[in-house]
């Protein structure tokens, strides 16, 4: 539910409500699929963003002038602005700012076609913010954004790739063609036909040190990449440290 | 009697640089001042700093003033009006109070006044809520450092200026845009921001007419630095709310109708013709627009001769105007006023 289709402004039990809050501006009621939290929790991660490094190279002014709407493909497709993200952070409007946090975000495409902002803003890179922030603190709508990656997680961890060449099957994906069957029915033969001997792979996508899968771990576990799966997907964290566990038992590495 | 001496009308910022510079061009000056003193509406209405440079206005009219006053070409008389003028141009014979002065040409500089936002169709209580002020009462607090709540002493958390009111408004009649609102007000509310960092400044808009350099000098540096909040839809009434005031309006850009509770709401109101104007403009016969400024009849290259032969004006008083207009358009005044009557004497 976008600003857009807010229905008018009736009930002034809530608008009310958001004024005392002390919202700069009146933002749409909750009628969105998002959890309302108390104003001071939306000022916290607002704040989050806002003092971000990266933050004052992002935003300055806006004209309100619709260039960067005009250049989004994203604005094509969903009721989505840029340029609602740009001006609600430059009237640093803590209520739709949060709304947009549990919404908007997740629209944007992430091209940046909106940098060609006459004053030099980036609203995709605001929204770059807004998305950690939403991450790190496990707001609804990164979790359910960031749920098909659960598996992608899973494999990268358990296996060091992303992709399988056994994930080529027909049923999955029907629009790649009747070749998909052959392919798959013969994979091994398919794949040996490659000259590197390292993708003489099938279960995944080449030869994958063992040690590899340390380091990853522990790239992923100094950088705090791991603290944010945790953040948004309890369950796997879970079996991530369960996988891990006797790998780095064996090696000796103490965390 | 034929003379080349000029009246001037009006000692404001105007009427004093036409004065200076009639008097520096080596013709001597009558300038006559309605108040008791110098430098017109800045110094009357209490104007802080002025736009956009943000210099003191008391020093920046000081020095205009000191030009004057010191010029022994230029004779100063306060607390005194023209009450007729006779005669044609290069011999007008001008009553001020009991007096008779001749001069060879007269130049009106006799501003403007702010529109009275308690007109009828204005929702915005300005006589009724103590906390709505105008543009030129927030200077007042400026220039005191002191901007507080009229009504409880206390300075603002939330404070908003309403763009346009007694502008571009067919329904008052004030169809033109004022012109320096914008500048002012945005200029007042980074002095508010900076006075006060903890007061959330809000500007109401149709749009922003911060035309030339203005843009880069009050208009970004308000957004960009000062967190001055823009936004684009004009309030449609103030009510008392709880002790304080809800402003309603419509945040356009956004697409959605506003309810906002304010400390203060300033109302940036535009310029009408002075009093001084109007009934300036009648005795000299000078031909007014459909507002009450006067006219002048050879725009756009000739901003300062009016319907009246040896009869020129300048400043706010030929339409709404910022200090730079008014400079420029009082030197135009000056030399016109001397090199018409030159002209009308090598002529024969």
């Amino acid at each position: 539910m976008s600003m857009l289709a807010y229905p008018g402004g009736s009930g002034r039990g809530r608008l009310e409500a958001v004024i005392d809050a002390g919202s700069a501006l009146l933002k749409a009621p909750a009628v969105a699929g998002f959890a309302d939290v108390p104003f001071a929790e939306k000022q916290r991660l607002v704040d989050e963003v806002m003092a971000d490094m990266r933050y004052p190279d992002y935003l300055y002014g806006c004209y309100e002038c619709g260039i960067c709407v005009a250049a989004c493909p994203s604005a094509r497709f969903y009721d989505f602005s840029p340029r609602r993200i740009a001006q609600a952070s430059a009237r640093e409007d803590v209520e739709l700012m949060y709304q947009q946090m549990e919404e908007d975000i997740w629209e944007c495409s992430q091209c940046f076609s909106c940098v060609r902002c006459p004053r030099g803003n980036n609203p995709g890179g605001i929204i770059t913010i807004m998305r950690e922030v939403a991450v790190n603190n496990g707001l609804g709508s990164a979790r359910k954004a960031l749920e098909g990656y659960t598996r992608i997680i899973y494999k990268i961890m358990s296996t060091g790739t992303q992709v399988s060449p056994d994930m080529l099957q027909p049923d999955a994906f029907p629009d790649w063609g009747p070749e998909v069957k052959d392919v798959s029915e013969n994979l091994d033969v398919w794949r040996r036909m490659l000259p590197p001997e390292t993708m003489h792979t099938t279960s995944t996508g080449w030869d994958v040190d063992p040690r590899t899968l340390i380091e990853l771990y522990l790239i992923w576990f100094e950088t705090g990449a791991l603290d944010m799966i945790k953040k948004v997907d309890e369950g796997l964290h879970m079996i991530l440290e369960e996988v891990m566990e006797e790998r780095l038992e064996e090696e000796g590495i103490e965390r | 009697m034929v003379t080349n001496s000029v009246v001037v009308i009006g000692g404001g910022p105007a009427g004093l640089e036409a004065a200076a510079s009639v008097a520096e061009l080596g013709t001597s000056v009558v300038l006559v001042e309605r108040r008791g003193f110098l430098g017109g509406t800045p110094i009357a209405e209490n104007y802080a700093n002025l736009t956009p440079h943000m210099e003191s206005a008391e020093v920046a009219m000081g020095r205009l003033i000191e030009r004057v006053t010191s010029n022994p070409l230029i004779d100063v008389r306060l607390e005194a009006e023209v009450s007729a003028c006779r005669g044609a141009a290069g011999a007008f014979t001008i009553t001020v109070g009991d007096q008779q002065i001749d001069a060879g040409s007269v130049i009106l500089a006799t501003g403007f006044q702010h529109f009275d936002p308690g007109a009828e169709t204005q929702m915005y209580g300005y006589y009724e809520h103590p906390d709505v002020i105008a543009l030129q009462d927030l200077e007042a607090m400026l220039k005191t450092h002191d901007v507080v709540r009229p009504s409880n002493g206390e300075p603002p958390k939330r404070l908003c200026f309403v763009q346009c009111v007694g502008s571009r408004d067919r329904q008052i009649g004030n169809e033109y845009c004022s012109k320096v609102c914008c500048g002012v007000a945005s200029k007042e509310a980074i002095e508010v921001r900076q006075l006060l960092p903890d007061c959330k400044v809000f500007i109401f808009y149709i749009d922003m007419r911060m035309y030339g350099y203005w843009e880069n000098q009050i208009y970004w540096p308000a957004q960009e630095q000062h967190h001055v909040q823009y936004i684009k839809g004009i309030i449609t009434e103030v009510l008392a709310k709880d002790g304080r005031l809800l402003v309603r309006g419509e945040d356009t850009t956004m697409g959605r109708p506003m309810e906002v509770l304010m400390d203060m709401v300033v109302l940036s109101v535009g310029m009408e013709p002075s009093a001084g104007t109007r009934s300036m403009a009648q005795l000299f016969g000078v031909q007014q627009n459909k507002y009450g400024f006067i006219d002048s009849v050879r725009a756009p290259l000739d901003t300062v001769t009016t319907s009246v032969p040896g009869i020129y004006s300048c400043g706010a008083a030929l339409g709404p105007a910022d200090l730079e207009d008014c400079a420029s358009s009082a030197a135009a005044a000056a030399v016109k006023s001397i090199t018409s009557q030159r002209l009308r004497v090598s002529a024969g």
